[in-house]
C-alpha cells in the first residue's frame, strides 16, 4: 500500500460504506427521491473513489495498459451511474434489500473506484468534454422529471419527483458556475511561452 | 492532402485543414444562397414553389447559414489563435467531420423528411407537424444539430485547453486585468486570444443549454405526454441560438484584427478600451437574448426591459472599438487596396450598419410592430451577409494571395457588395411598410420589394460565386504558401 495515506483512505472508504448501510441512515437517505439521488448515490461513489485512490499504487500494469486513455473505466462509470439513476432501479433498490446491497457494491466498485483510476488517464480535453456533457444532461434529466405527467417511481410521490427534478437542475447550475469560475480565475499551471506555440503547432 | 507522414507519425496539415473548412463553407454558402434566392423568387411570383416546400427551404436555409457562419468563423478563429496557443489539428478536423455528418442529417430531415419547423425548432412545433413531417424527420434534424454541437463543443474545449495552458485562466486570456487597469496594456493577450476566449466562454454555455433543450425536444417527439414548459424551452433555444449566431461575428472579426494590419503595416493596438469592450460584450452576449422574446407576454417584464436595454448596448463596445480601430488603422496608412483588405473593411461596415436596425428592433415599442415584418431579416442579413460573410470572404482572399488590383475578383466584389446592399434594402423597406416575414405567398402590393430583392439576391449570388471560384482556383497554391506578412 502507498504508506499511511493509502491506509487511511482505505479505512475511510470502508468506514463510509459501512456507515451508510445500517438501517436508520440508509432509510433516511432513501426516504426522499432527491436525497437518494443527490446524496446517497454520490456518497457511495465517493467511498469507491477513496478506495480507488488508495489502491492506485497497487494497480496491476495490465489493467493500467488495458484502460487506454481511461476510456473503458469511464464508460463503466457512465453505464453504472446511468443504470442506478433509472427510476425503475431506484424502486427496485427500495423494494428489495438484496438489490439495495447490489447498488451499494456496484456504485462503489463500478463507478467510484474506476473513476479514481481512470480519470487521471483521460486527457484534459476528454475530461472537459465529460464535464460539459454531464452538466447539461443533469439539467435535462431534471427537466424531464419536472415534465413527466406521471409518477416515475412507485415509492416516491409526484411532489418528491418534482423536488428531485429541481434539485438536479440546481446541482447542474451550481456545477456549471463552479466550473466556469475555476476556469475563469484559473488554476496554477506550468507557464508555456506563447512564442513557442506556433512552432509547437506546426510540429503537432 | 491534409495528412503527411513524418517520422512514422501521421501529421495533420493545419493550413490544409483551414482550407478544407473554407472549401466546405464556400460550397454550402453558395447552395444556401441559392435556397434564399429561390424563396425571394417565389415571393416575387417569378417561380412557383409550393408553400409546404417553401418552409422546408426556409428551414434548411436558416440552419445551413447559421452552420456555415459557425464553421467559417471557427476557421478564422482557429487559424489565428493557433499562432499564440497550442491547439489540436485533429480536434479541428473532428469538428469538420461532425459538421458534415450533422449537415447530412439536417438536409435529409428537410429534403427527404419534409421537416419545416424553422431552424429554431421552437418547442413543441417539431412534434406538431400537421402530418407534414414525421417524428423521425424531426428527430433527424434535432440529432443533426446535436452532432454539430458536439463537434463545436470539442473544438471550443480544445481551444480553452490551449488558452489555459498559456494564460492560466480565461480571465487573464480575456484581458480582464488590463480592462480594469490592474495590469499594463502591453502585457495583455493578443486580440485573437481575447476574442477567442470570449467566443469559447459564450459558446460553451450556449451549446450546453442547447443540448439540454434538444434532449427534452427529442423525448417529447416520441413520448408526447412529456411536455416541457414551452416558455422555458424558448428561453433556452434563443439563449443557444442567439449566442451561437452572435459568436460567429466575434470569431470572424479576428480576421479584421489580423488581416488589415498586414496591408496597412500598422499593428492592431489592443488597449484598455479594447479589453474592456470584450469583457463587457462577454457579459452582454450572455444576457441579451431576451430581445427575441419581446412579444411573449408571459415573460416577466423585468426580463424584457433588461433585454431592451442590453440590446441597445450589447453590440456596441466591440463594434465601436473595432470600427474605430479599423478607421484608425486604415487612415493615411498608404494602404493599396486588395480584395482581402476591401472585404474585411466592408465586413466592419456591414456589421456596423446592420446593428442600427437591430437596435431599433430591440426596442419593445418598435418590436411589437416590426418583429414579424421583413425588417428583421433585413437587419440580420445586413450584418451577416455584408458583415460576417464579408469577413469570411476576406479571409479566403487573404489565404489565396489577393495581389491583383484589377480582375475578375473585383467584379465579384462589386456584384456582391452592390447586390447584397440592394437585397437588404429591399427587406428593410418592405419591413418598414409592414410586409410580413416568413410568408410563402405575397399579395400584389408587396411584389415590387420582392422583385427588387430578388434582383439584388441574384447579383449577390453571382458575386459570391466569382469570389468562391477564385478561392478554389488558388486553393492548391494556398495550401503550400505561408500567410502574407
Amino acid at each position: 500500500m502507498n504508506g499511511r495515506p493509502g491506509t487511511i483512505r482505505s479505512l475511510l472508504a470502508l468506514g463510509l460504506l459501512a456507515l451508510l448501510w445500517p438501517s436508520p441512515l440508509r432509510h433516511l437517505l432513501e426516504r426522499d427521491m432527491a436525497v437518494h439521488m443527490i446524496v446517497q448515490l454520490p456518497l457511495l461513489a465517493c467511498g469507491g473513489f477513496l478506495l480507488g485512490s488508495a489502491l492506485r499504487a497497487h494497480e496491476p500494469r495490465w489493467l493500467a495498459e488495458a484502460d487506454w486513455l481511461g476510456l473503458p473505466g469511464l464508460l463503466l462509470v457512465i453505464f453504472t451511474t446511468s443504470f442506478w439513476m433509472l427510476p425503475r432501479m431506484l424502486d427496485a433498490a427500495l423494494a428489495d434489500p438484496a438489490i439495495d446491497g447490489v447498488k451499494f457494491l456496484s456504485v462503489a466498485s463500478f463507478a467510484g473506484l474506476p473513476l479514481a483510476l481512470s480519470w487521471r488517464r483521460m486527457p484534459a480535453l476528454g475530461r472537459a468534454f465529460l464535464w460539459a456533457n454531464f452538466i447539461p444532461k443533469l439539467g435535462a434529466i431534471g427537466g424531464l422529471y419536472l415534465a413527466a405527467p406521471i409518477r416515475l417511481c412507485a415509492y416516491y410521490r409526484l411532489d418528491q419527483q418534482a423536488a428531485a427534478g429541481w434539485t438536479l437542475i440546481a446541482v447542474a447550475v451550481a456545477l456549471a458556475m463552479a466550473w466556469f469560475v475555476i476556469a475563469f480565475v484559473g488554476v496554477p499551471m506550468s507557464q508555456a511561452p506563447a512564442q513557442s506555440c506556433r512552432a509547437g503547432n506546426e510540429a503537432a | 492532402m491534409t495528412m503527411e507522414v513524418t517520422a512514422g507519425r501521421v501529421a495533420l496539415n493545419a493550413r490544409a485543414a483551414v482550407l478544407a473548412y473554407l472549401a466546405v463553407s464556400g460550397i454550402v454558402l453558395l447552395l444556401m444562397m441559392l435556397l434564399g434566392l429561390t424563396m425571394r423568387l417565389a415571393q416575387a411570383q417569378w417561380i412557383d414553389v409550393e408553400p409546404d416546400f417553401f418552409y422546408v427551404v426556409m428551414t434548411m436555409h436558416g440552419a445551413g447559414m447559421v452552420g456555415i457562419a459557425g464553421l467559417s468563423g471557427a476557421a478564422v478563429m482557429w487559424h489565428f489563435v493557433r499562432r499564440h496557443v497550442p491547439v489540436s489539428t485533429a480536434v479541428f478536423l473532428v469538428n469538420l467531420v461532425f459538421f458534415l455528418i450533422g449537415a447530412v442529417l439536417i438536409l435529409g430531415a428537410g429534403f427527404i423528411g419534409g421537416f419545416g419547423a424553422g431552424w429554431t425548432f421552437l418547442f413543441p412545433l417539431p412534434a406538431h407537424s400537421g402530418e407534414l413531417w414525421s417524428a423521425n424527420a424531426a428527430a433527424a434534424y434535432l440529432v443533426g444539430l446535436m452532432i454539430i454541437g458536439v463537434g463545436f463543443l470539442l473544438l471550443h474545449l480544445d481551444i480553452a485547453r490551449g488558452i489555459l495552458s498559456v494564460y492560466g485562466g480565461l480571465g487573464a486570456a480575456l484581458g480582464v486585468k488590463q480592462a480594469f487597469g490592474l495590469a499594463p496594456e502591453k502585457g495583455g493577450p493578443p486580440p485573437a486570444v481575447a476574442a477567442s476566449t470570449m467566443v469559447l466562454i459564450v459558446n460553451i454555455l450556449g451549446i450546453a443549454l442547447g443540448a439540454a433543450v434538444l434532449v427534452v425536444s427529442l423525448v417529447n417527439l416520441y413520448v408526447p405526454s412529456f411536455t416541457f414548459n414551452a416558455l422555458a424551452a424558448k428561453n433556452m433555444i434563443y439563449f443557444f441560438g442567439h449566442v451561437f449566431i452572435n459568436a460567429t461575428i466575434y470569431m470572424a472579426v479576428i480576421a479584421v484584427y489580423e488581416i488589415l494590419p498586414v496591408y496597412t503595416h500598422r499593428p492592431w493596438k489592443a488597449n484598455r478600451a479594447f479589453y474592456f469592450a470584450w469583457v463587457l460584450s462577454t457579459a452582454m452576449v450572455l444576457t441579451v437574448y431576451t430581445h427575441h422574446l419581446l412579444m411573449d407576454f408571459a415573460m416577466p417584464a423585468w426580463a424584457l426591459v433588461a433585454g431592451q436595454i442590453i440590446s441597445w448596448l450589447s453590440g456596441l463596445p466591440v463594434l465601436l472599438v473595432t470600427a474605430f480601430g479599423t478607421l484608425a488603422n486604415v487612415y493615411r496608412s498608404g494602404l493599396r487596396w486588395n480584395l482581402a483588405a476591401a472585404l474585411v473593411f466592408v465586413g466592419v461596415a456591414g456589421w456596423a450598419i446592420g446593428v442600427i436596425p437591430a437596435i431599433a428592433d430591440g426596442t419593445i415599442a418598435v418590436n411589437s410592430v416590426m418583429h414579424n415584418t421583413q425588417w428583421v431579416p433585413g437587419h440580420f442579413h445586413t450584418y451577416l451577409l455584408l458583415g460576417m460573410v464579408a469577413m469570411m470572404l476576406g479571409f479566403t482572399a487573404y489565404l489565396t494571395r489577393p495581389q491583383p488590383r484589377y480582375g475578375l475578383g473585383w467584379i465579384g466584389f462589386w456584384l456582391y457588395v452592390g447586390g447584397g446592399t440592394l437585397f437588404v434594402l429591399a427587406f428593410l423597406l418592405a419591413g418598414s411598410e409592414s410586409v410580413p416575414r416568413r410568408y410563402a405567398v405575397h399579395v400584389a402590393s408587396w411584389l415590387p420589394y420582392d422583385r427588387v430583392g430578388s434582383v439584388g439576391a441574384a447579383l449577390a449570388v453571382t458575386g459570391v460565386l466569382i469570389l468562391i471560384a477564385r478561392f478554389f482556383a488558388g486553393v492548391r497554391t494556398a495550401a503550400q504558401a505561408e500567410d502574407p506578412a
